[in-house]
């Protein structure tokens, strides 16, 4: 397949390197040590390692995987961290059978990352991806928060989409997880059935983004929530597995840009669909599962599935900068 | 026990003199114990629709201060109490007590059937499913009619809202019994389906009927 010409200019491993250099070691270390953020930015340096960008493709995430077998078929393996993007999507999709509507406008990229974490530690890459999405639309400025397990939401109206699977190479088995992204970030409008539910950034700050900017900022903060992935399983491997492990930065940080604590939900597997219960939330576990109150008060810890809420309680305004020193510290 | 020559009358007559599984319950990590329950006490697995409501309490166990209460899964009489660890420090692993499960109908057969077939076990603890391919197999010719082969996406396993194919390895086979129901959180290592060679399935509905005949 060829590549078409690139929808987001000036988007390249070396442009993401300096951005890192020139700005985010800055940032980050304001709040962590310089080792701490060096190591962490180090486990990340792969995010956007290769870039492949199409003016349109059916999915990013098919693509994906076709150069996976592509890689294999040449004896090699995919470089971890290697992102196809595409300017519009012809058949965009979500979990199950869910259309993703993606014109162009938007950001739609999926990236590839080795697996190469424990299966304790992989189960966090969805949250990581949460956090990197929040992140990023948070910086220019909208009130984003995060709805268990990564939907990126303002004032519920659905900003960011994150599909994750995990696929195998069909002849060595080397496994990837794939991350598919979708940001409403330029679109101007959307289908009739996505009107009250979807929203674009450039609805809401009232302006275009430079989109290649955006990109490069969403691919940082990709680097550091997945380096930090890493980095909290060197640091509970190193302190021997006790089952009083210090608080998650992955999951300090979620928590802190999410709006999901304390809220009335519905729960379900396809809980559009089949949904299963009501509950309220009370918290999110040291491995990122749901812990909630059912009705009769009993408590149930849900790593799986997915919830809409009830109430129609507005998103609190969460901090940026979650992960403090103290938490990273403590591991 | 080999698949052809299954000896039904010294299965049958071995579940008949002792119709009971025994669970071995150890320690899940290093730390001080106390037991919750004495020897003969019966305990409760855990219930409720969601399996939200835990089981009797077996032991706590203490270790940098973390206190665990560990719960029933399975219900039972305590059949065995190694009560000279109570109030000790164990090594995760240890032995610390038996439950005896009595064993239903349902139970036997399933137990014999687990002996006679090739069992696809769960690789992690998330929410499994047949894949789509599968799942639309066995509904239009129902479950012991979908044929499988090494390299079959067979199952979806979900976790933390990552989906991830999971492929058959085993010989080829129909898929004879299914342990998990769809959407069901299953713990690593617990059998979601058990496949049989054609050419074995006779034997299986043989196992079936005669326990089922034979079994009050």
């Amino acid at each position: 397949m060829g590549v078409n010409s690139a929808p987001v200019a000036g988007l390249t491993p070396a442009a993401i390197s300096e951005r890192i250099e020139s700005r985010e070691l800055s940032r980050r270390c304001a709040i962590l040590p310089e080792d701490v953020v060096r190591k962490v930015f180090r486990y990340g340096a792969t995010a956007g390692r290769r870039i492949e960008q199409h003016a349109r493709l059916d999915r990013c995430m098919d693509r994906l995987q076709d150069l996976v077998v592509e890689a294999e078929r040449r004896g090699e393996a995919l470089a971890s961290g290697t992102v196809v993007m595409a300017a519009e999507l012809g058949r965009g999709s979500g979990r199950f059978d869910r259309r993703w509507y993606a014109p162009p406008g938007g950001l739609w990229l999926a990236m590839a990352w080795a697996d190469t974490l424990l299966p304790d530690f992989a189960r966090l890459l969805p949250l990581a991806a949460g956090i990197a999405c929040c992140e990023t639309v948070r910086s220019y400025g909208i009130d984003a928060a995060i709805k268990w397990v990564n939907d990126i939401h303002v004032r519920g109206r659905k900003v960011c989409g994150i599909l994750c699977q995990t696929v195998s190479a069909p002849g060595s088995g080397d496994r990837y997880h794939l991350i598919g992204i979708g940001i409403n970030c330029n679109n101007k409008t959307f289908p009739a059935e996505l009107r009250d539910t979807a929203v674009s950034m450039r609805d809401l700050l009232g302006r275009s983004l430079d989109l290649s900017q955006f990109a490069l900022d969403l691919l940082v903060a990709l680097a550091w929530n997945f380096g930090l992935v890493h980095f909290q399983e060197e640091c509970e491997l190193a302190a021997g597995g006790y089952p009083d492990k210090p608080e998650s930065p992955v999951v300090a940080a979620w928590r802190q840009l999410s709006d999901t604590m304390g809220r009335q939900v519905v729960y379900g597997y396809d809980v559009r669909r089949r949904p299963l219960y009501r509950a309220a939330v009370l918290d999110i576990d040291h491995d990122g599962g749901l812990v909630m109150a059912l009705e009769d008060g009993r408590r149930i810890t849900e790593y799986s599935g997915e919830i809409l809420y009830l109430d129609g309680k507005p998103s609190p305004a969460p901090h940026l900068h979650a992960v403090t020193p103290a938490r990273i510290e403590g591991l | 026990m080999s698949q052809q020559e299954i000896h039904f009358d010294e299965v049958i007559s071995r579940y008949r003199s002792d119709p009971y599984d025994y669970v071995d319950i150890h320690a899940i990590h290093a730390g001080l114990v106390h037991f919750k329950a004495a020897e003969g006490t019966e305990v409760q697995a855990e219930s409720g629709e969601w399996q939200h409501i835990p089981g009797t309490p077996l032991y706590e166990i203490t270790r940098e201060r973390n206190l665990k209460v560990v719960t029933a899964r399975t219900n039972g009489i305590v059949s065995f109490l190694n009560t000279a660890l109570d109030g000790k420090f164990v090594e995760a692993g240890e032995k610390l007590m038996t439950i005896r499960h009595p064993l239903k109908k349902k139970e036997i057969i399933e137990s014999i059937l687990q002996e006679v077939l090739s069992l696809f076990l769960a690789p992690e603890r998330a929410r499994y499913y047949f894949a789509m391919d599968v799942q639309s197999r066995i509904d239009q010719k129902g479950l012991r009619s979908v044929f499988i082969n090494p390299g079959d996406e067979v199952i979806t396993m979900s976790l933390m809202k990552r989906d991830t194919p999971v492929y058959y390895a085993g010989d080829p086979g129909i898929i004879h019994s299914v342990y998990f129901k769809p959407g069901d959180s299953v713990n690593h290592g617990e059998p979601l389906f058990g496949v049989c060679a054609e050419d074995k399935l006779p034997l299986i509905q043989k196992i079936i009927t005669r326990v089922k005949a034979e079994w009050e």
